[in-house]
């Protein structure tokens, strides 16, 4: 039973990070129906530039990872800027540009870095909190407490500001928005630049949990892709159930079924995404004549 | 003051030709329809005169301001307001947010509230459901809003396109209403409308559009005696 | 004709003599980029041809070289039994991964199947069957009779004429009907469903040959390097293959050798620096994608489209041609009475929203139904209800007295129902002819045997059936576009095309959504014309149409739709003088005074 609840509590945190993995997809899925495949790659962007920032100059984990989102939150711009005469055109090319964007960003990883990974020291030391019997190492918490704030200042800015509700009108009808005087282009740019902000936040959080390598953004990406669809692709809400769900699952396989976890998680995922091809969310699309 | 002057406005889409050398005069304050039958151009040709699709265009002119190379997005803050055919608001957020969305070139505080205000003042229903989201609102109360949320510019003109479609007689009846009330406190208003009773109701000139052209025009008065409309429209 | 089959000889030489010219590590590389360019294949059926994102390529390579490396060293097999063994191993994995594209497309797919292709590395990585991140060694070596391959040079022969094989019947396939079938299910599936392709089947097909393809490619590479290991079947390998296929073309085959070879050659040359390789093949995808989608296989159109469009280059519009007259059809005799369409009390709901309310009508065999209505009254939903696209939310659709309630469209199509769309729906990609080709083609997916078996059978119904698309196209006056691509033709034309097709799959019932739409005065003339020698033909005809001059003249029976509910329905003349119907249209009845039917009558008679 002890067991179950660290394995829980270990699967949490990691599924936070895969949530706010998700939330980046979805965020940019919803604005502008792009999917963007190099999202992985950028989560790794991120958390080396953190790690680098954290152990070689010394700055405070915190200014590491401001530094991390400036700079992911620039790819994302190029990113957007590059693929948008494709937006709304062809669907199929936009995704495999995204991938090509991926190649560039693993290869130039490699070249700055090197081709072998890091480990990074957690940022908070300290022996695990011992709650009733139940270790729970408190960079876990830490990670919680980061994601679910982060959760809410992407939640209050979508609901409170007017460039929140300008985004969201141009994810729901971009005529009727550019028609209210909204600058589609530049409120995709935004949402791209929120998007890779939010993978740099869970590449650098990540990192002490598990190993920096120029490898880590393909599964990162594709579980935080997962966790996505599993919640119904382009919502918040299911994005975070989404990766809390892949997270545990992912704990408990590597649990029971230890090399092949990867293999299990992605198994159940197929067979639910089957199953139910909108997700816990979703909505269906109508395809019309 | 502020007339339109629209010369010389053609769309195509792919090869069709869904308009072709339309050209009209919306006076200050005045009312003004396009009729004709569904696929005669009419929507294109308010679109295009919006900027949301590809057009050529000899010239467009409001007041002094030259219209013509201003993008989309940019002409409500030349004072235009656009309701779209089929509605068209944001059905995720709510009721408040679209209204002031519909103010978006402007900031949300002072002279905005109260026209929040006045639009709550004029569609009663739409203050009772402010917090509701648009998407959950009948075809009628949503036609409002969108309607609400062109007002929240504080436009000199407005584009309606299609208003009446889908709704019931009584709540065409309201629209109307509506319409002639913010003429009346001199709006301009460019109505394009399928249904022909309801053009001649709020507007004092009409075109009619038939084929991506202007089949006719003259005053709502000559034309709603004028036998040939009808043959326009049901091809007799 | 003569240049092509001279150009093939001169290459088939080139590449015999090839080995003559190379050193040992030479040969080594020229062996792994052929095997490359089979992969390169496979993705390009999958994904350039029938428009399948596949991203576990990389998998069914896996499956391949491996089932041959465990079966060879752990069960002791001969190599060329596990070998077949091997390559139906990749293909059951080629159909089980392409499962999942039977529900979903797109970025969804790519998603799964890269998933899929990830779990399969973890699952070699880990497995001690499959020998865990050292791998298997020790694969025997390929045993043929006279030959030793254990030369290099030897082995290469084997790989070129098993990938001659393969090209050429991966362009036998993209060139014949099952290929072409792909092709227009890659454009358009949903018109492709409407003509009768059946789409779930040929979405599985194409993952079949990634399989077989991606099987035969790691059968060779485990017979070739005799050694295998996870990080051959990495997805940075995925990806680079990807980028292969895309650079070099994905919609046609050759274009994807062409990319497998120079990008292979490439990293050769860079093989000191793979991370800059890496990066600069990254770029290009990128570039590739935003300037020139058809990859270095399109460039040779690209570039004389763009000579043309400045006037360096004679030619100009491909439109060099005229539309020529309809040649009517033979009168045939009058079809059995009876209804053709029945639609009973059917209602279709949208969350909440109804689009149509108990909708109930009946189309006698050869009439010719208009229908018609205000915008958003339903009438293109109820099209789509009837051919198969929606499910309705209450009530029957029933064809010649056959229940085929929310029956797949494809089966609506071989059932007789054909039909054209609001906002045309051609086969982009596909010519004039081919479109046709498409819709005339019945030969079912159980048919498919043929092309591993008896391809003269195949070549055989594919010229009879280029024979009949001649004969449609004639019949249409539109052999002179026979070759052109739709999207290049005016409006007018694309329209007639659509008709041609829709007739090409000789239909009971003709469902026309808005065939005047964009047509200028002539062409609505000509388009009567048509649809009643369709008539005539024996096909049972509905048409929504908003040209009302048409529906007067061409209609027997005109129903008007309005808020999703019939309110008036007879003849066009009664119709027009309804006061329901003027009210739908004009707001009032009373807007006009309302003429007496006769007058109207007599109008009508007028425009005939």
């Amino acid at each position: 039973m002890q067991v179950t609840i660290q394995t829980f509590i270990g699967g949490l945190s990691l599924g936070a990070i895969y949530a706010l993995v998700a939330m980046g997809f979805s965020l940019v899925y919803r604005t502008m129906g792009l999917v963007n495949f190099a999202h992985g790659n950028v989560v790794m962007i991120g958390a080396y530039f953190a790690s680098t920032f954290y152990l070689s100059a010394k700055l405070p984990f915190a200014a590491a990872m401001v530094i991390a989102l400036v700079v992911t939150g620039l790819i994302g711009i190029v990113i957007e800027r590059v693929l948008r005469p494709l937006e709304n055109k062809d669907f199929d090319l936009m995704l495999i540009g995204t991938i090509g964007f991926g190649i560039v960003l693993e290869a130039l990883a490699i070249i700055i870095w090197g081709a072998t990974g890091r480990a990074v020291p957690s940022p908070v030391p300290g022996a695990p909190l011992d709650v009733f019997g139940i270790r729970i190492r408190t960079y876990d918490l830490v990670v919680l407490a980061i994601a679910a704030a982060a959760t809410a200042v992407l939640v209050l800015f979508l609901q409170r500001t007017k460039r929140g509700a300008a985004m969201q009108a141009v994810a729901m009808d971009h005529q009727a928005a550019t028609a209210v005087g909204i600058h589609v282009g530049r409120s995709n740019s935004i949402a791209f630049m929120i998007g890779a902000g939010l993978a740099a936040l869970a590449g650098g959080l990540v990192g002490p949990l598990l190993y920096v390598s120029p490898a880590m953004g393909g599964t990162l990406g594709i579980k935080g892709f997962a966790a996505a669809i599993l919640g119904g692709f382009g919502s918040i809400p299911g994005a975070i159930i989404g990766g809390l769900c892949i997270g545990v699952l992912d704990g408990f396989t590597a649990g029971h079924f230890q090399g092949y976890s990867e293999l299990v998680t992605f198994l159940v995922f197929t067979v639910i995404i089957m199953v139910r091809p909108t997700g816990i969310f979703g909505e269906r699309t109508v395809n019309r004549a | 003051m502020t007339t339109l002057v629209v010369d010389g406005l053609s769309v195509h889409y792919g090869g069709v030709c869904a308009a072709q050398d339309i050209g009209f005069t919306v006076a200050p304050g005045q009312s003004v329809g396009i009729i004709g039958a569904n696929g005669a151009g009419k929507t294109s040709t308010l679109k295009a005169l919006m900027g949301l699709v590809p057009r050529t265009v000899r010239s467009i002119r409001f007041g002094e301001h030259d219209l013509t190379r201003v993008p989309g997005r940019k002409m409500v803050r030349y004072g235009i307001g656009y309701v779209p055919e089929g509605r068209h608001v944001f059905p995720g957020l709510p009721v408040e947010k679209n209204l002031l969305l519909g103010a978006y070139s402007k900031p949300w505080k002072g002279a905005t509230l109260d026209t929040l205000d006045e639009v709550y003042t004029l569609f009663p229903v739409l203050g009772e459901m402010r917090h509701r989201l648009a998407g959950a609102l009948s075809g009628g109360q949503q036609q409002m809003l969108a309607i609400g949320r062109a007002l929240m510019s504080a436009p000199r003109l407005m584009l309606l396109d299609e208003p009446s479609m889908g709704l019931s007689p009584k709540l065409v009846e309201n629209i109307v209403a509506v319409l002639q009330k913010l003429n009346r406190d001199g709006l301009g208003i460019l109505l394009v409308e399928q249904n022909a009773k309801l053009t001649f109701e709020v507007t004092t000139e009409c075109l009619v559009m038939e084929n991506g052209i202007v089949a006719m025009n003259g005053t709502s008065e000559q034309l709603r005696e004028d036998p040939r409309v009808r043959q326009i429209y049901l091809g007799l | 004709m003569r240049y092509r089959v001279g150009g093939i000889a001169l290459l088939g030489v080139a590449a015999w003599l090839l080995p003559y010219q190379l050193d040992s590590y030479a040969i080594h590389v020229v062996n792994v980029m052929l095997l490359y360019a089979l992969l390169a294949i496979g993705l390009g059926l999958a994904m350039g041809i029938a428009g399948q994102i596949n991203l576990a390529q990389v998998a069914f390579f896996g499956v391949g070289a491996y089932v041959t490396a465990i079966l060879t060293t752990k069960s002791g097999w001969g190599f060329w039994a596990a070998a077949v063994v091997a390559i139906l191993a990749a293909a059951a994995i080629g159909l089980l991964v392409g499962t999942p594209a039977l529900r979903m497309q797109s970025h969804y797919l790519g998603i799964v199947t890269l998933g899929l292709a990830l779990a399969f590395t973890n699952w070699v990585t880990n497995s001690h069957l499959a020998g865990g991140a050292e791998g298997i060694t020790g694969i025997p070596r390929p045993q043929l009779p006279g030959v030793d391959l254990s030369s290099e040079y030897l082995f290469y022969y084997v790989e070129l004429i098993v990938f001659a094989v393969a090209l050429a019947f991966g362009i036998f396939v993209v060139r014949t009907p099952l290929g072409r079938r792909m092709r227009a299910m890659r454009d358009d599936a949903l018109a492709a469903g409407a003509v009768g392709v059946e789409v779930p089947m040929l979405r599985m097909t194409a993952f079949l040959f990634a399989g077989v393809y991606g099987g035969i490619a790691g059968v060779l590479y485990a017979g070739l390097i005799r050694y295998v290991a996870p990080e051959t079947f990495s997805i940075a390998n995925m990806f680079l293959l990807l980028a292969m296929v895309i650079i070099g073309g994905r919609q046609s085959l050759v274009g994807c050798v062409i990319g497998a070879i120079s990008l292979a050659l490439v990293r050769e040359l860079l093989v000191d620096y793979p991370t800059y390789a890496q990066v600069a093949y990254g770029s290009v995808v990128v570039l590739t994608v935003v300037f020139a989608p058809t990859g270095l296989a399109g460039l040779p159109r690209r570039v004389t489209g763009w000579l043309r469009r400045r006037g360096w280059l004679p030619g100009g519009a491909a439109t060099a041609g005229a539309l020529r007259p309809f040649q009517p059809y033979g009168q045939a005799p009058a079809p059995q009475a009876g209804p053709m369409l029945e639609v009973t009390g059917v209602s279709k709901h949208f969350r909440g929203l109804t689009a149509l309310q108990d909708i109930t009508l009946t189309v006698p065999a050869g009439q010719i139904r208009g229908i018609v209505g205000p915008n958003g009254s339903g009438k293109t939903t109820l099209f789509n209800v009837v051919s198969g696209l929606y499910k309705p939310s209450a009530g029957r659709v029933a064809i010649a007295g056959t229940d085929l309630t929310a029956a797949r469209p494809y089966r609506l199509a071989q059932a007789g129902i054909a039909r054209t769309f609001q906002n045309l729906r051609l086969f982009a990609a596909l010519t004039v002819r081919e479109n046709v080709l498409v819709a005339l083609d019945r030969s079912r997916i159980r048919s498919i045997w043929r092309y591993a078996v008896w391809q003269v059978g195949v070549w055989r119904h594919d010229r009879e059936l280029r024979r009949r698309a001649d004969q449609i196209l004639e019949r249409f006056g539109l052999t002179d576009f026979a070759d052109s691509l739709p999207g290049a033709l005016p409006y007018g034309i694309q329209r007639r095309v659509e008709v041609a097709r829709a007739m090409a799959a000789t239909p009971r019932l003709l469902l026309l959504d808005e065939p005047a739409a964009g047509l200028n005065g002539e062409e609505v003339r000509q388009l009567a014309e048509i649809v009643r020698s369709i008539r005539g033909a024996g096909v049972t005809v509905v048409v929504i149409e908003h040209n009302m001059g048409l529906v007067m003249s061409l209609c027997d029976q005109v129903t008007v739709l309005s808020n999703g509910r019939i309110i008036a329905d007879g003849e066009p003349a009664r119709v027009a003088v309804d006061p329901h119907v003027i009210e739908a249209y004009l707001g009032d009845s009373t807007v006009i005074d309302v003429p007496a039917a006769e007058e109207a009558t007599q109008a009508t008679e007028v425009k005939l």
